[in-house]
């Protein structure tokens, strides 16, 4: 057993030609929270895509304690306990918020290939169990008043915490968060931040692309800096704070998240 | 050889029909995503629209220059003017809508159009006249090749040649693979989409329109209900070529004419349209999204 | 377990199951059969249903999982002299498999592509009937002089009989689909429907849940086929072109996808109705496409959408 639970070892991704990710590596650690920053477009999302399966990296090492898991099919790795959110929202908008995180419940229920015609006792243990998770989910992230509410009528900061709900809902090892913090208010943010905070305790490694510099500062345990592609500076929050070529890569570049 | 090269002449032929009729729904779907089921109906109703014009106006067994450019104009442009009216009373109401919403709205301007054919014009089939071309026919050492024949091939060819320029070379041509591309995009950069999506339908109509013509004009027998069969045909066409790509629908119109000429030459015609079919599936297969269709990399 | 809550919903069902139950007693033979074939359809719509609404699948060539069904029903009785009651496994059987070898290598088709194979299939499947293969099919004509079915010695040969064979298969047929969407199955194939990117990155393999809908759907559609050889004593390729499986795609849509009253009032709609205006018999089909516009502008989503939301009353105690 490997004592990083994420390793990616010089990882590139192409499109059309252009490298998006360029020999990318980082280690990450069972219990972290883990942060990458980077400019808009230097390859953070991508590199997402490629550690939960959606892109296959043509280059390079994915391990997942210690095993490789490059080309692995997005389910599969749900399963094996790497869950994430998205950047861009993607609930089932038309689907209430308690079915949502339902679906995050999809790889701990046991029902058999007939409980989907027919029921039996541990067909209703089973359900009953799931719902009973995502209840205790809902009443986490204080959602239980949308129980019925369509995911797609919510505001902004709202579906941000369906979608944490949902991947929570899957009792992840590891979650991977793509900007949890885009789009919210004040508020909200240092609401969020406290929540991350929370879900560590419950023992996930948490991986996070945030822009907030703020929440990423005061959350983090160590940052990988990405830009064009590559890594650019790594260590731990106080280091890359101060780091001339994170500076610099970043003077310029007018943020809005941080006006 | 005989056989092959007869049936060569004949796949090309019957192939650039389909290629015609394949632009108009690859044209469309390229820009709205929608498989235009009445597509092959505006087909039927052009060989029935020729007709009446043909006849109402020159009276049968009148061959000339004039009647056929007259013929092919008039027709093409009443086609142009149903699929413009298609577009704006059962299309657009349901750009926004769930995408099967506008299939099911195209499959019932399908039965509207195919019911008004029959309600205008009968339900037995109806002979196209003979003489509108003249019936020369050339004989290449046992290879024959007719008058309509000739003109089917020249004159697609030269639409496919037209269209391709249109779309590569003109600004209008510009605009419309920019809304092809992203709607919202192109929107957003002051291109008038909707006039986009009229001038799609009225040259995907028009082309159609011709086709429809030469089917009556090469096959004579034409029935109300003729326009699935041509229609799916031509559709099958658009898809192995890769639909949304019009390069593509020239391809698969060509390849599946040849492909229907060679099977009902040495194999049989009873299994056509499952040696169709067939090599659809395998196609698909092996190219998922046509020979020329171009793998979509969704943005996560 | 589940507490009956009688709401207006499940009332208004009971009251539809009533009227389809004395709907006998009321009619005659003329319309025993269209009632019959009413059944026998929404049975088959909601199978495709399941596809279609459900797992969101592009699929136009349903009537040939029908159509498996009722052949292989009509086969094994009339050339292997099989009695109809063991012939039913076989039908729900063969078309499932056959969805399954068909399915699998296409299945990943992205939606409009998947829609042209799937007609592929369907006319490969009528060429192969009508050109007699393996003489069994009986060509273009088909195969005649079904039996009836016989239950301890009892036939049920009477239009009543059939009718009442045809409601069980739709109550069974109710009772499964409520099942499915009240289990993971269902729920998986809603997930991939509306956003397959996100139903992946949760752990559902949009394979296996798309083919578990197009194998239990052509198994239901298999059944109802076998009931509809049944019904007719006779079975013959036209009932199962493309064009039926155009109907059954779109009764689906113009009901509202996923929705069971939604799917039944689009059978009625699309299948009961034109049997109404028979008498008008030219300009029948003309007004049918401009209703079909006009509903699916009106009413984009169906007449009767399905509504999401179907929680356990537990979890409801917040809800404002």
């Amino acid at each position: 057993m490997s004592e990083y639970l994420l390793e990616v070892k010089n990882v590139s991704k192409f499109f059309y030609g252009l490298k998006a990710i360029d020999a990318l590596s980082m280690k990450v650690k069972k219990g972290q929270i883990y942060g990458i920053i980077g400019p808009n477009g230097a390859g953070k999302t991508t590199l997402f895509n490629c550690i939960t399966g959606i892109y296959t990296p043509e280059e390079g090492q994915i391990l997942w304690m210690g095993k490789e898991i490059k080309g692995t099919a997005p389910h599969k790795i749900a399963e094996l306990g790497i869950l994430r959110t998205f950047q861009t929202i993607r609930l089932f908008s038309e689907m209430s918020v308690a079915e949502n995180i339902m679906s995050g419940r999809h790889i701990k229920s046991k029902q058999k290939w007939y409980n989907g015609i027919i029921h039996t006792p541990a067909y209703y243990k089973d359900e009953r169990e799931n719902w009973e998770k995502v209840g205790e989910l809902m009443e986490f992230f204080k959602l239980s008043q949308y129980a019925t509410t369509p995911a797609g009528d919510l505001s902004y900061g709202v579906q941000r915490k369906i979608e944490m709900a949902r991947a929570l809902a899957a009792e992840p090892e590891l979650l991977i968060l793509d900007e949890p913090a885009a789009g919210l208010n004040e508020n909200e943010t240092l609401e969020l931040a406290h929540t991350i905070k929370e879900i560590q305790k419950m023992g996930v490694t948490i991986m996070m692309i945030e822009h907030d510099m703020e929440m990423v500062m005061s959350l983090t345990e160590y940052i990988t800096v990405i830009n064009f592609g590559a890594k650019i500076s790594e260590g731990v929050p106080a280091f890359v704070q101060d780091d001339p070529i994170v500076i610099e890569a970043y003077i310029g570049i007018d943020d809005e998240d941080e006006s | 050889m005989d056989i092959f090269l007869q049936q060569l002449v004949n796949g090309l032929t019957i192939g650039s029909l389909y290629a015609l009729v394949a632009l108009g729904y690859t044209m469309v779907y390229g820009v709205m995503k929608l498989i235009n089921f009445a597509h092959g109906d505006l087909v039927a109703l052009s060989a029935f629209v020729g007709l009446t014009v043909y006849t109402q106006i020159f009276g049968e067994g009148v061959s000339s220059l004039i009647a056929i450019i007259v013929v092919f104009v008039f027709t093409a442009a009443i086609i142009a003017f149903v699929g413009v009216l298609l577009e704006r009373l059962a299309y657009r109401p349901l750009r926004t809508a769930p995408r099967l919403s506008a299939v099911v709205s195209a499959l019932g301007a399908g039965l509207v159009i195919q019911n008004t054919i029959m309600l205008m014009w009968g339900p037995n089939m109806k002979i196209f006249p003979s003489n509108l071309f003249p019936q020369t026919l050339w004989d290449f050492g046992g290879v024959v090749m007719t008058f309509t024949q000739v003109m089917i091939l020249g004159l697609s060819s030269v639409l496919m040649v037209a269209l391709f320029l249109f779309i590569n070379k003109t600004k209008m041509g510009t605009a419309i693979r920019a809304t092809a591309i992203d709607q919202d995009a192109a929107k957003l950069m002051g291109i008038n989409v909707n006039r986009i999506i009229m001038v799609i339908f009225i040259i995907g109509s028009a082309l159609g329109a011709v086709a429809g013509l030469f089917i009556g004009i090469y096959y004579r027998g034409i029935t109300f209900d003729m326009g699935w069969l041509y229609g799916l045909n031509a559709f099958v066409a658009a898809i192995m070529g890769g639909i949304g790509n019009i390069p593509g629908a020239m391809l698969g119109g060509l390849m599946l004419g040849l492909f229907n000429a060679m099977i009902t030459g040495y194999i049989s015609t009873q299994w056509a349209e499952t040696f169709t079919f067939i090599l659809l599936i395998v196609i698909l297969i092996f190219r998922p999204t046509g020979i020329l269709g171009e793998k979509v990399a969704e943005k996560v | 377990m589940s507490n009956i809550n009688f709401n207006k919903n499940s009332v208004m069902a009971i009251g539809v199951l009533l009227v389809m139950g004395i709907f006998p007693l009321f009619v005659d033979s003329a319309w025993l059969a269209i009632g019959t074939t009413f059944l026998v359809f929404a049975v088959v719509a909601f199978s495709q249903d399941i596809i279609l609404g459900r797992a969101g699948v592009f699929h136009m060539g349903h009537a040939m999982f029908f159509g498996l069904g009722a052949y292989t029903t009509a086969v094994l009785n009339v050339h292997f002299g099989w009695p109809i009651l063991a012939t039913w496994a076989p039908a729900v059987l063969v078309p499932l498999v056959v969805a399954l070898l068909l399915a699998g290598p296409i299945i990943h088709l992205r939606g409009d592509y998947l829609l042209v194979a799937t007609i592929g299939f369907n006319i490969i499947f009528i060429q192969v009937l009508q050109n007699n293969i393996f003489g069994i099919t009986g060509g273009p004509n088909g195969i005649f002089g079904i039996d009836v079915v016989r239950v301890f010695g009892v036939e049920l040969f009477e239009q009543t009989h059939m009718y009442y064979m045809a409601f069980i298969l739709l109550g069974i047929t109710l009772f499964i689909m409520k099942n499915l969407d009240q289990s993971k199955f269902g729920r998986a194939m809603f997930y991939i429907n509306k956003d397959d990117v996100a139903a992946q990155s949760m752990g559902i393999s949009i394979r296996y849940y798309k083919l578990y809908a197009f194998a239990l759907g052509a198994g239901i559609a298999g059944a109802a086929g076998s009931m509809f050889a049944v019904q007719y004593s006779a079975v013959s390729p036209e009932a199962f072109d493309v064009i039926s499986s155009i109907m059954f795609f779109t009764i689906v849509l113009v009901g509202g996808s996923a929705s069971l009253p939604g799917v039944l009032l689009g059978t009625f709609v699309m299948f009961v109705l034109p049997e109404v205006f028979r008498e008008f018999e030219t300009a029948r089909y003309l007004v049918f496409g401009l209703a079909m516009i006009l509903t699916m502008i009106l009413r984009p989503r169906g007449i009767w959408p399905v509504k999401f939301g179907n929680i356990p009353a537990f979890l409801k105690k917040d809800v404002k």
